[in-house]
């Protein structure tokens, strides 16, 4: 990881930069890609959304830069010995944006909400197993569960799905474009397609922050004037810059690059309900074949780490179980082994909003092509994309996964039988119930021996074709201080200054 | 022209826009995918989907879909909901519509002061080096694409040069400088395409009129040349050349989408772009009938101002 390396300056020019005095005041004018897909955090899944509320809302608990749960809006929680509920004690003193002061009673209703069917959450499968969300006393909320859940924390504190809201703003519609939050930021001004304006939360909890008086979120397109705006200065800080930038930028002195492994990975998932495919020797095949080096290098420009099995190196989850590496005739033999010697034919489906999708399919199609398979490209963008998906009109399909954490988000909802996000047909009973044990074990050790076996079983039959862990990368003006870019992609403002 | 003739007039023209309506309606929800799932993302429940489409409306049979959204629009001017912000489209819509005739009218502008003074330069020595060099230019100009030459522009004046921004909108309530500053790329961008194609129309328009007898006439009896130029030759091209004015600026309201785009200017191009992307079907249909009202309207307004430029028309 060349890229890596050359951050490490950067990154100690960046503790210095802690160091000096904190200067409050200014206004940080950012640069989103996309545009926030609406703002209810119950219903959107666009990261270009969640961005914007990680700097709005506060969740029970959250994850600090290690990707460790720490105290949020609750300062202490406590798991009952028999593991069936949870019980949060709720800082006191938190105020919304709005003046209101926070009680059990509005996180109960979030979690009601976001519960309820009617709402159409997509979000809800996080709380599989929540049978209740109470609140005995102003400043306590309890959790009963189902059965022990050592990964919901984890999911509580993983991105600002689960953020807690006035519900006041359900009711009169203003959840959809200014959820009031207790975060340190509110949200001013939302004009859809250009422009998402945060002010300072006057009523922030954490004493003397945010330093920023306002971010001016604006949203531009176009990834060769997203790089130009940041160079001449007129905006201080983007979200992503094209990969094929990244090196060119990490040399300029106006321009910081800021990199971290990122908890996600890109995958080929293979529909396995019939045809070749639903041969473990064909799909094996594939995975020998793909000169994974080549298909990264050609996605990401180099700025990822190649991977055969989902978690990242740089997580303490990793098991790092690579049986794939690169080998051409083992692909032949075994397509020989399972009647296809010539070959056959299938499609790929990356889409097309995901260019970094399409150039790896390239280099995928090639591989194959070395090996008898002939493999047509057919890229859909992204609303075309998720309903042949969701349909199961695809042969296979190139995508990610993103801001996981705990190796359950990295399984579970994928690859357990006729779970919502299965969309390959994976179906392994022993793999069900490791799974289903792994998912309710309190003790860490015992979880990771289940799920390194869950990771051996599924990378060994090959439902989905791990490709590499990218990067997460935001570049910024020097004077942009106290900014840190997270493993989980969160974007968060709280503790950036500007040093001008 | 006849009061008579006038209405029959707009009666056309909303019976073109009655067909739009219906026709946009029809297709746009053939289009494959679905608001719900785009709001969903990966993380879409079979019953998620469900419900957000039953929220959305779009349960009920097209029909009804369409008559309810035709009566909003009738009895209050109310064009929907967005599916995906779920906000009103009419103040949506409203809000777009300054950025969008603004910058559509000063690339028609930048147009014109490129077609005009180069259209009747080439025009009056065929043939000629200038001539020649001017073709050279059009032809350029029509070839280049918009998202190129936009790129270019920012390059060039933002980041080499250092002297415009390179994208964003102020309105001229801002101020007049930074007004002027946003809008001069963007209008550039689209003013010198839309001159490219306007150069030739107007060259070719003079040619003919220069090339009629009364101008030889009117040569012959000893008229200075400007004021053959200005009495005979402009005035009887200019019918032709303000139709492919009216022309081009309903052209250019719809042209300005990939400019729109690229300079992250909040028009109804980019409205329309984004709402495609998201399947928002009923910002999708105000932005394409909204696009029709414009066409319709400056096809109407170029036909009725021939009256003025030439006498002989009459509507009746």
């Amino acid at each position: 990881m060349k890229r890596t390396l050359a951050l490490v300056p950067i990154l100690l020019l960046a503790l210095a930069g802690l160091a000096a005095a904190q200067t409050r005041g200014g206004t940080l004018t950012a640069a989103w890609a996309q545009e926030p897909v609406g703002l209810d955090p119950h219903i959107v899944s666009a990261q270009s959304s969640y961005q914007v509320l990680e700097n709005v809302l506060d969740t029970l608990v959250t994850l600090d830069a290690e990707q460790n749960v720490v105290p949020s809006l609750a300062h202490d929680w406590v798991v009952a010995d028999d593991g069936l509920s949870v019980t949060f004690h709720l800082r006191e003193g938190v105020r919304f944006s709005n003046g209101k002061e926070l009680s059990a009673e509005h996180v109960v209703a979030v979690f009601e909400r976001i519960l309820d069917p009617e709402t159409g959450s997509g979000n809800a499968w996080r709380l599989a197993g929540v049978e209740s969300v109470t609140a005995p006393d102003a400043a306590t909320v309890v959790f009963e569960l189902a059965a022990p859940n050592p990964s919901l924390l984890g999911k509580l504190a993983l991105d600002k799905a689960l953020g807690i809201f006035d519900p006041a703003g359900v009711a009169d519609g203003s959840i959809n474009t200014r959820p009031i939050g207790t975060g340190p930021f509110m949200i001013a001004d939302y004009q859809p397609g250009t422009r998402v304006l945060l002010e300072r939360n006057p009523n922030y909890w954490e004493e003397g922050l945010p330093y920023l008086d306002a971010v001016d979120i604006r949203i531009i397109g176009d990834e060769t004037v997203r790089r130009t705006a940041l160079i001449t200065g007129d905006i201080d800080w983007v979200f992503s810059v094209p990969p094929q930038s990244v090196e060119e930028l990490d040399a300029r002195d106006d321009v910081v690059i800021d990199a971290a492994a990122a908890g996600a990975y890109y995958y080929i998932g293979v529909n396995m309900m019939d045809g070749p495919l639903a041969d473990v020797r064909v799909r094996q095949a594939i995975s020998y074949a793909i000169n994974r080096d080549n298909a990264a290098a050609a996605a990401e420009f180099g700025s990822a780490m190649v991977t055969q099995d989902p978690i990242p190196s740089t997580s303490s989850w990793d098991f790092s179980y690579a049986p794939y590496d690169y080998d051409p005739e083992r692909a032949r033999q075994l397509l020989a082994e399972a009647g296809y010697p010539d070959g056959f034919e299938m499609e790929i489906m990356p889409n097309s909003v995901m260019a970094n999708t399409v150039r790896a399919a390239q280099v995928i199609q090639s591989d194959l092509a070395a090996v008898g398979i002939d493999a047509s490209i057919r890229a859909l963008e992204w609303a075309e994309w998720l309903q042949e998906q969701g349909d199961g009109n695809y042969d296979t399909y190139v995508c990610s996964w993103n801001g996981m954490v705990d190796p359950d988000e990295f399984f579970y909802a994928q690859h357990r039988t006729g779970e919502v996000f299965n969309f390959t047909g994976y179906s392994n009973p022993t793999v069900d119930e490791l799974l289903d044990e792994a998912r309710v074990l309190p003790d860490p050790d015992a979880r990771r021996d289940l799920y390194e076996q869950v990771n051996r079983a599924i990378v060994d039959e090959a439902p989905y074709i791990y490709l590499y862990n990218p990067l997460v990368i935001h570049a910024y003006r020097p004077d942009v201080q106290g900014f840190e870019t997270r493993a989980d992609q969160a974007v968060r403002f709280v503790r950036t200054w500007l040093d001008r | 022209m006849s009061l008579s003739y006038l209405l029959r007039r707009l009666g056309s023209v909303l019976l073109v826009l009655f067909g739009v309506s219906l026709v946009t309606f029809a297709i746009i929800p053939l289009l494959p995918g679905s608001p719900a799932r785009v709001t969903l993302g990966v993380q879409a429940t079979p019953a998620a989907v469900a419900t957000l489409e039953r929220q959305m409306g779009l349960d009920r049979p097209l029909p009804v879909q369409y008559v309810s959204w035709v009566g909003g629009i009738l009895t209050r001017g109310d064009f929907g909901t967005s599916l995906i912000s779920r906000q009103p489209i009419a103040g949506e819509v409203t809000r777009r519509v300054p950025a969008t005739l603004t910058l559509a009218l000063a690339a028609l502008l930048v147009g014109l002061a490129i077609a005009l003074p180069a259209g009747i330069l080439a025009a009056l020595k065929p043939g000629s080096p200038r001539d020649l060099g001017v073709s050279l230019f059009s032809q350029l100009g029509v070839s280049v694409p918009d998202f190129w030459m936009g790129i270019l522009l920012i390059l060039l004046f933002s980041e080499t040069l250092g002297w415009l921004p390179s994208s964003g909108y102020r309105p001229l309530s801002d101020g007049l400088a930074p007004f002027l500053q946003h809008i001069t790329l963007p209008a550039l961008t689209a003013g010198i395409i839309s001159g490219a194609i306007m150069t030739r129309f107007v060259r070719s328009a003079l040619l003919e009129v220069l090339n009629q007898d009364y101008v030889r006439t009117a040569h012959a009896k000893g008229l200075p040349r400007r004021k053959v130029m200005r009495k005979h030759v402009l005035r009887n091209a200019s019918i032709s050349i303000v139709t492919i004015v009216g022309l081009q600026m309903a052209t250019l309201l719809s042209a300005v989408v990939v400019v729109e785009i690229i300079f992250a200017w909040p028009g109804l191009g980019q409205l329309a772009l984004t709402a495609t992307l998201q399947r928002d079907y009923p910002a999708l249909q105000a932005a394409v009938l909204l696009s029709a009202v414009a066409f319709t309207v400056i096809n109407l307004l170029t036909d009725l101002s021939y009256t003025f430029l030439d006498p002989r028309v009459s509507y009746t």
